[in-house]
């Protein structure tokens, strides 16, 4: 058996393109996932604890992502918290998929485009 | 706030439930999670949100389950464990440091609980060495760096952390930083056929970067496994 490669986690669920937006450039904890999602999709998406959980724990499997040493400062940080970061494979994944939805979106305007002109 | 006291410790009873796998590799972060939510969710979507909170953990958890036995269901019928037993190293096929080169040199693996346990021992400059036996722990989390008994090691910045994954069933990823720096890289990755271990290591010590690729025969029969 081989590595996986990043092409074979595409199309990305749902969740973990969510999760993986909101690690993409920012090392975040459980909750701060869950209000970066809550307020990129307008409170549409909230991703509740065990299914958030549920998927972290099936990205470090899959090692898109891993827990980060780093901690901000104490005064900013709750010592409770485990921080996550993406890893060189999840970064590429996210990239992967970006491009993916881009190519979707593309074809979709070219189709209207054709539509409107007929 | 009674009924969102009494539904909190419904909460964490499910919570505490989740497997041991789980929870090793999430800790107590979904606990947490649910105590900061329960008042937030309480409040602004009264009992249809506490419901929803407590649907969400009530149906994750026997797939939680089934997700651990069917993970345990694949290792039984596994014929053998790919990294465990005592390997060889090559040293013609195998690019040494200069600094780091043997003369003869082994490594066991032995399975634990979290990864494995490993001993590196050989033969350099004509004399007899060993490393520490150093447990290695696939879960993606970092640890502070300390012996079998919890204690410092001796030469170990303090702050240093290691770290390990197992990206695929045949690679192991590994290595330790300091203050988010890293210090050294490790790769352990087993052949197709599993006869044959390579270990990567590549960092940075006290006389400079280094890098070494060693390769291992899988010796056999084990000659710590009676009747192996």
């Amino acid at each position: 058996m081989t590595r996986k490669p990043p092409e074979a986690f595409l199309p990305l669920k749902s969740n973990w393109l969510h999760i993986l937006l909101s690690l993409a450039g920012a090392e975040q904890h459980g909750y701060g996932i869950m209000q970066d999602v809550l307020e990129r999709s307008d409170g549409k998406v909230r991703l509740w604890p065990a299914t958030l959980y549920g998927s972290l724990k099936r990205l470090i499997q899959e090692g898109l992502i891993v827990e980060s040493g780093d901690r901000p400062a104490p005064e900013f940080d709750d010592a409770r918290r485990r921080y996550y970061k993406l890893t060189p494979l999840g970064q590429r994944v996210l990239d992967l998929e970006g491009q993916r939805l881009k190519d979707l979106v593309r074809a979709l305007h070219a189709k209207r485009r054709q539509e409107a002109r007929s | 706030m009674n009924r969102v006291n009494r539904c909190g410790r419904i909460y964490r009873r499910l919570a505490r439930a989740f497997p041991h796998e789980f929870r090793t590799i999430c800790g107590d972060g979904l606990e947490q999670l649910g105590e900061d939510l329960m008042p937030v969710v309480w409040r602004d979507q009264g009992v249809a949100g506490i419901t929803r909170l407590l649907a969400d953990l009530a149906m994750r958890l026997p797939l939680e389950y089934f997700s651990t036995w069917a993970g345990r269901l694949k290792e039984l019928t596994m014929t053998s464990d790919l990294f465990e037993g005592t390997w060889r190293a090559n040293i013609d096929k195998s690019q040494w440091d200069p600094l780091h080169t043997p003369e003869q040199a082994r490594i066991t693996l032995e399975a634990t609980a979290t990864g494995y346990l490993m001993v590196a021992y050989g033969i350099k400059d004509g004399q007899a060495v060993a490393e520490r036996p150093s447990p290695i722990i696939v879960d993606g989390r970092r640890r502070p760096i300390v012996d079998l008994n919890g204690r410092p090691i001796a030469g170990v910045p303090p702050g240093a952390m290691a770290f390990g994954s197992r990206p695929d069933p045949q690679t192991i990823e590994g290595g330790a930083e300091v203050d988010g720096k890293t210090l050294g890289k490790r790769t352990l990755r087993v052949s197709e056929d599993g006869k044959t271990l390579t270990v990567t290591v590549e960092g940075t010590g006290i006389k400079g970067p280094f890098k070494t690729v060693a390769v291992f025969d899988r010796v056999e029969p084990d000659p710590y496994v009676p009747f192996g």
